[in-house]
């Protein structure tokens, strides 16, 4: 009896070494050097230009899609991409661009300027997420002949150029339905890249595009695969099961992966910021001491430093380090965890030990990645450092928190802020024009504020526009309506032999420079 | 008798109706008492006009009544039709992606099952022919351990081990990177058998490992004691005890008592296997295993009151499926039962 179970035990753990390390010889063994798999915890969200508006959609539709210009890989300068030059009238309200002659889709359909006409009309016709980058700014647009096309803008605007870059503007395959959104059409553009094999949340194939205008990307072929959660992430590109780990690694991952020899750990300046809103409807942060005092007590390196381990920078402007016009407006205004002037300014509002300040500090659990309740955490403890404020921290998932800061219905809370374009008036507008920063909930309005910001949209001098920028942001530091936190910098982690990583100010990841050695 | 089992069958089928009706109330209406909804969640931060979003509620049907909600839906599901999806692809037929992700689940569920049964009648079957030995308490300590593993933690540790340090299994997803699979059932063991495609077989088994593993040895502890305490009261039976008396060989008089033993076995079975789809949602998440369990809880996230609904009263209907049929193999394998 008892030789039988032994035997049976035998067999079992037999079976399970065969499979095993049969499969170790069977599975992934020779290295593809074409190949590049990458790993991500992000979503793409829709592949359709006129409705896609995350990031990381973005950054795939970067690479299977080109716009008429885009920015030089890793800097902030615009070159010629599908468009090979353009000018510009006085009033910089008609832009015209000149088209290069051999553009072909993927497929070897000819892309000519009707394609860029109809992809345009087509994002303001569909009305998705991001057609307002269009429709607020161009009034109609034209095919003079095959080569040319002819933007009419509303109003001046300065940065155009810069507005051209973003995938609403970026010309699409025939095969996309005129008024409808596909959001699983992988049909593309005219990018280095093309989609061979998509399956939503587990894996996305791109192939070299052969019909390509300009250089041959360095990897014939780059699959992304999707993971659920960071630590899975972490455990493939351990296991040598993804060549490359990208957004998102979370911090402590990114500070061990460090240490390991195996493993490149590149770091890239990001242009995401995280800030904190103030209501300035409601008691008592539409008193703008209170709202002067909590920026004050605010100890941004250590929040850096503690929550974050370094991945992140100190942000004192809404306006990002590195961009032209940034100031730091908030070291100079309160410094960090400055608790006398925190409590002067708390004084004046009227508050004192005896009779703190009570406020609720919101956060969302998981849309800005598990560091968020340390955020706030730390957040309560430098404000109570002060012995006149007390602070309740509450959350609620991203639906729901987005909704209450929409109906303005949170005093102080958590969030941040990813750039559509790169121009200062991505940074400004959106948060402190009257109206335009609806979504924040943080019912901010300043005439001076509204007029600067309207001056600076339509100036094309960019001295002009800095000294605009720099008042705005001087107005940003007395008023609070936002304390801005932290900016993010961006981790790839890479296997020893991945070389070739790209990423400029824009952020994007740009994967035909990529390969393995 | 015929007639008794025929009735017996169609009012245990038609009390699945009722389940599913309540569990979509509920849904239904806990989804909606709470704040937010999937367009907000859509939407997000982005500097998009009060207009588009008054436009964006309307196309997700989010500006009736909720009555007139709770009918649609609930009309559309009778007719076969689980609605679009909400967020993140908007408009995209909720069943396209339950029939996409059923199979990753339901191939997980079925070797977990397999892995848990054949454990659990070993160790079972093991404790009770040594009851009262030191191997006998093994056996129960190793069912307590496995009953109360934490299945997000032990698969980890399964991953660490046959993945980071010994290289052997893959630790997350269904096939490797490139492998390509022409899916006819949406199993893909069975799919690459049928195919003929044996770089996925080998791929998609070695991927099914750890997570079979994980789930099934959590499950398995369940077994273990149920099957050694019937074993031990079988053993303990006149008619076994005529077996040996008999010289019948003592392999025979087990299988014997085994099968005596296995009723009890079939209903946990049936229980089990509706813990089995609860456990895949951890295992799934675990694993990157892009089940109804990961779909689950990526909707939940969005809030995509349709996907949720859909995947919920999908997983109920089948979960009451699975309890009929073990009802039924019962009722016909214990002539006990009253129908």
């Amino acid at each position: 009896m008892r030789r039988q179970y032994a035997t049976l035990a035998l067999v079992v753990l037999v079976v399970f070494s065969v499979v095993a390390s049969g499969c170790i010889s069977g599975g992934g063994g020779e290295e593809e050097t074409a190949t590049i798999v990458m790993g991500v915890t992000d979503k793409v969200t829709d592949l359709d230009p006129a409705n896609a508006y995350d990031f990381y959609t973005w950054e795939v539709l970067n690479n299977v899609m080109e716009g008429l210009v885009k920015y030089k890989p890793g800097t902030l300068e615009i070159e010629p991409a599908l468009a090979e030059s353009w000018e510009v009238n006085e009033d910089s309200t008609v832009w015209t661009f000149h088209l290069r002659k051999d553009l072909k889709f993927a497929d070897g359909t000819p892309l000519t300027a009707k394609d860029v006409v109809r992809s345009i009309e087509r994002v303001m016709t569909i009305q998705g997420d991001p057609s307002w980058l269009v429709t607020d700014f161009v009034d109609k647009v034209e095919a003079k002949d095959d080569y040319t096309v002819v933007f009419y803008l509303k109003q001046p605007t300065a940065y155009f150029l810069a507005l051209l870059t973003t995938p609403p503007y970026f010309p699409v395959h025939p095969d996309y339905a005129p008024d409808q959104i596909q959001s699983d059409q992988t049909a593309g553009g005219a990018g280095p890249y093309k989609i061979t094999k998509w399956v939503r949340d587990e894996e996305l194939v791109l192939e070299a595009n052969p019909n390509y205008y300009g250089e041959k990307p360095k990897t014939e072929k780059i699959i992304i695969k999707f993971y659920r959660d960071a630590s899975t992430m972490r455990l493939a590109l351990q296991n040598g099961e993804i060549d490359i780990a990208w957004r998102t690694l979370r911090p402590s991952d990114i500070d061990s992966l460090k240490k390991d020899e195996n493993f490149n750990v590149i770091e890239v300046p990001g242009g995401f910021i995280r800030y904190i809103c103030l209501n300035t409807k409601n008691d008592p942060t539409n008193d703008a001491k209170v709202r002067q005092a909590l920026a004050a007590a605010v100890d941004r390196p250590e929040i850096a430093q503690k929550v974050f381990m370094g991945t992140v920078e100190p942000l004192y402007s809404l306006v990002p380090n590195g961009m032209w016009s940034h100031k730091d407006v908030f070291k100079t205004a309160y410094g960090d965890g400055n608790i006398e002037k925190a409590k002067a300014l708390l004084s004046e509002a009227g508050y004192s030990e005896s009779n703190p300040l009570e406020i609720q500090l919101w956060y969302t659990p998981t849309h800005y990645g598990d560091t968020e309740a340390d955020l706030a955490q730390i957040l309560k403890e430098q404000w109570e450092k002060t012995g006149m404020i007390k602070v309740t921290i509450k959350s609620a998932e991203w639906g729901t928190y987005t909704d209450y800061a929409r109906n303005g219905q949170m005093q102080v809370y958590l969030l941040g802020w990813y750039p559509d374009y790169l121009d200062p008036d991505d940074y400004t507008t959106p948060f402190l024009k009257t109206g335009a920063n609806k979504w924040a909930g943080t019912g901010y309005s300043n005439p001076t504020m509204d007029d600067l910001l309207s001056q600076a949209q339509r100036l094309s001098d960019q001295n002009e526009r800095t000294k605009l920028y720099e008042q705005v942001q001087d107005i940003l530091a007395q008023d609070v309506p936002y304390i801005p936190l932290i900016q993010g910098k961006l981790f790839v982690v890479t296997q020893k032999n991945v070389k070739g990583v790209t990423i400029g100010p824009d952020m994007i990841f740009r994967y035909s420079t990529l390969y393995k050695e | 008798m015929a007639r008794g089992l025929g009735q017996y069958i169609i009012i245990r089928a038609l009390m699945i109706i009722p389940t599913i009706l309540i569990l979509y109330t509920l849904v239904f209406f806990f989804l909606r008492i709470l704040p937010g909804n999937p367009v907000m969640a859509v939407v997000g931060t982005k500097n998009i006009p009060p207009e588009q979003l008054e436009h964006l509620m309307q196309m997700a049907g989010l500006d009736k009544p909720l009555y007139v909600q709770y009918f649609d839906y609930l009309k559309g599901v009778l007719h076969g039709d689980f609605g679009v999806t909400l967020a993140f692809p908007m408009g995209k037929p909720v069943w396209e992606y339950i029939a996409q992700r059923f199979p990753a689940t339901l191939e997980l569920a079925l070797w977990a099952f397999t892995v848990s049964v054949l454990l659990g009648l070993l160790t079972g079957v093991i404790g009770a022919t040594r009851k009262g030995t030191k191997t006998d308490s093994a056996m129960r300590v190793y069912s307590i351990i496995a009953y109360t593993l934490f299945i997000p933690w032990f698969g980890m540790m399964l991953q660490y081990l046959f993945g980071i340090h010994l290289h052997w299994l893959p630790t997350s997803g269904r096939l490797d990177p490139g492998v390509n699979l022409h899916t006819v059932t949406g199993l893909y063991v069975l799919d690459s058998i049928i195919t003929g495609n044996w770089d996925a077989l080998v791929s998609s088994v070695r991927h099914l490992i750890l997570p079979a593993l994980t789930l099934g040895i959590v499950l398995s502890g369940a077994y273990t004691r149920l099957v050694r305490n019937n074993m031990v009261d079988v053993l303990s039976q006149d008619f076994i005890r005529a077996y040996h008396a008999r010289g019948v060989a003592d392999r025979k008089v087990m299988w014997y008592a085994l099968k005596n033993a296995f009723i009890p076995v079939v209903t946990l079975m049936g229980l089990q296997f509706a813990i089995l789809l609860g456990g895949a949602v951890l295992t799934e998440t675990t694993f990157s295993w892009p089940g109804m369990g990961t779909f689950l809880v990526d909707r939940i996230d969005y809030r995509d009151y349709n996907a949720i609904q859909g995947a919920v009263i999908f997983f109920a209907f089948f979960v009451g499926i699975i309890s009929l049929i073990v009802d039924i193999v019962y009722a016909l394998l214990d002539p006990r039962v009253k129908y």
